[in-house]
């Protein structure tokens, strides 16, 4: 909780440091790194109800597209809320086809998913399809770090979800849902109403960050935007940070965005290599995640 | 209290439930008895709605609940323990039995689901446990953690399965003790029992089971000296 509300504080005062003329490459990988670790806070929450999403990519994407083509129209703010809502809406329809599947399957139909919605957005004629589509900078460019502060607000948003549901009783109607569906129910947990509940929560901000992530590359292709590797990121980040917590997906993102940076820079060809070592080593010692250096025994949420 | 009727559930062939008739009066404590496969777990899952009868009717408290999920079941007051016991393993016994103070009845404010917690904790004498992981209890604990959750959601009927079984015999006797004292708190109780001593000792009334149907009801005195009980458990002289 302390940690994460310093981290928050950095974000914000980060831009008036003295950082010299790594500056503006400095901003651009935070802003990357806060809408990356907002995007596996999202995943987090799903995965809290023990469904282990793989269409984080795509709902990313939604709230990307859909940002993206409205911001002209209504302008950024409620361009991304739209983004959150599509996004959103998308997930309530998945996750009632997903209702009765778990594990792999579960995985498999999300799966699924992404490849429909990559394939949607590739054919509609709106979308600028296999070429891509321009988009404008946040606030029409009006303020240079108007992007930057959004990301920052995404985060902020994403964290403090986090942190509220791990509060509320929510958190016990999801581990219970997660730790055994059956007995849940019995005892009277409303698992639909608890499943559905944490895919809209987790799909809408997984698209507010998609949606300022477009208003930051300024250019969106499907391939990028639905690409798996996304999703991929949505999950390895809580599992190495720490599941079902709010420091783990928020630290663990923040880490493993910078580490591929520098790696990309400091080793260029086949930095990916050392990348997937290094997730490896910490999964194989750290089963419970960064967080569990920091925790002590016992305790089943943080 | 509860009354069943002509309830009936396939599995491919095999009748596990066949035009089941069963009532369960306010305040008694009803023992449901028969042999291995006789479809006594699956009535019990019939009767908490994790399966759906293919034919028949479920009435609670004058409502039929024939076709209502679990959760509703449990907040009109129908409490269940299971027979393999399936705690949370990652939450502590408190966070467990919060899970059914919490949401056995819904709406509940934290502070009334705290202090059932306390209550049924004190009760069911799992106090000294209460930081300890689920996942870490021996099978004892796991049994009164069993019983406690389902307490926890404030039942009117308790269904419990064979919540003795893989007790030893002092165990059981204090777990029968147990289960006097929730009757005595008001709450009516279902169980099903392989352990004939403990039938005996707490239930009110004896209905047997055998292929899925009720073959025998009444005291228990009456229903072990019925010929086609005795033929049920020890097979038909030849």
């Amino acid at each position: 909780m302390i940690l994460v509300g310093l981290l928050l504080l950095v974000a914000l005062v980060l831009p008036g440091l003295p950082l010299g003329e790594w500056r503006a490459f400095l901003l651009d990988t935070a802003q990357f790194a806060f809408l990356i670790s907002a995007l596996a806070l999202a995943w987090d929450l799903l995965a809290r109800t023990g469904q282990l999403s793989l269409a984080h990519g795509a709902f990313f994407g939604l709230g990307a597209y859909a940002a993206a083509l409205t911001a002209p129209a209504l302008g950024t703010l409620p361009a991304l809320l739209v983004g959150g809502v599509v996004a959103g809406a998308s997930s309530l329809f998945l996750g009632l086809a997903t209702l009765r599947l778990h594990g792999m399957y579960f995985a498999i139909a999300t799966l699924a998913f992404s490849e429909v919605m990559r394939t949607l957005v590739l054919k509609a004629p709106f979308t600028g399809g296999a070429i891509g589509l321009p988009v404008q900078p946040a606030f029409g460019g009006a303020f240079p770090l108007g992007g930057y502060y959004l990301a920052v607000g995404v985060l902020a948003l994403a964290a403090g979800t986090s942190l509220l549901v791990s509060r509320s009783r929510l958190h016990y109607a999801m581990a219970a849902t997660r730790q055994g569906e059956a007995v849940a129910r019995v005892l009277g947990v409303p698992v639909v109403r608890v499943k559905l509940l944490a895919f809209m929560i987790s799909a809408f901000l997984a698209g507010l960050a998609g949606g300022v992530y477009a208003m930051k590359t300024l250019f969106l292709s499907p391939y990028d935007a639905f690409g798996l590797g996304r999703a991929v990121e949505a999950l390895v980040i809580p599992i190495f940070g720490g599941l079902y917590t709010t420091t783990g997906p928020l630290l663990g993102g923040l880490i493993i965005v910078s580490l591929e940076t520098w790696l990309r820079l400091r080793i260029g060809e086949g930095y990916l290599v050392v990348y997937g070592v290094i997730l490896v080593l910490t999964i194989l010692f750290l089963p419970k995640g960064l967080v569990s250096l920091f925790r002590r025994k016992g305790v089943g949420h943080a | 209290m509860l009354s069943v009727q002509g309830l009936s559930k396939r599995f491919g062939g095999v009748h596990a439930a066949n035009a089941v008739n069963l009532r369960v009066e306010a305040g008694e404590i009803l023992a449901v008895i028969g042999p291995n496969g006789a479809g006594k777990s699956t009535l019990l899952n019939l009767l908490s709605g994790l399966l759906r009868p293919d034919e028949g009717r479920i009435e609670f408290l004058g409502e039929t609940i024939t076709q209502a999920p679990p959760e509703v079941r449990a907040w009109k007051g129908l409490g269940r323990a299971f027979q393999i016991v399936q705690p949370f393993p990652e939450m502590t016994v408190w966070e467990n039995l919060l899970v059914g103070a919490l949401y056995g009845k819904p709406n509940t404010p934290a502070r009334v689901a705290e202090r059932v917690v306390e209550e049924v904790i004190e009760l069911t004498g799992l106090t000294p446990k209460a930081q300890t992981l689920a996942g870490e209890l021996t099978l004892l604990e796991d049994k009164r953690l069993e019983l406690a959750r389902a307490l926890c959601t404030r039942p009117k009927l308790l269904l419990l399965d064979e919540v003795m079984a893989g007790l030893r015999p002092s165990e059981a006797l204090e777990a029968v003790e147990l289960v006097r004292r929730i009757r005595n708190s008001g709450v009516t109780v279902l169980f099903i029992e392989h352990l004939m001593p403990v039938v005996r000792a707490l239930a009110d009334r004896v209905v047997v089971m055998d292929y899925g149907q009720v073959i025998a009801e009444g005291p228990y005195d009456l229903v072990a000296s019925n010929p086609k009980v005795r033929e049920a458990y020890l097979g038909r002289a030849s």
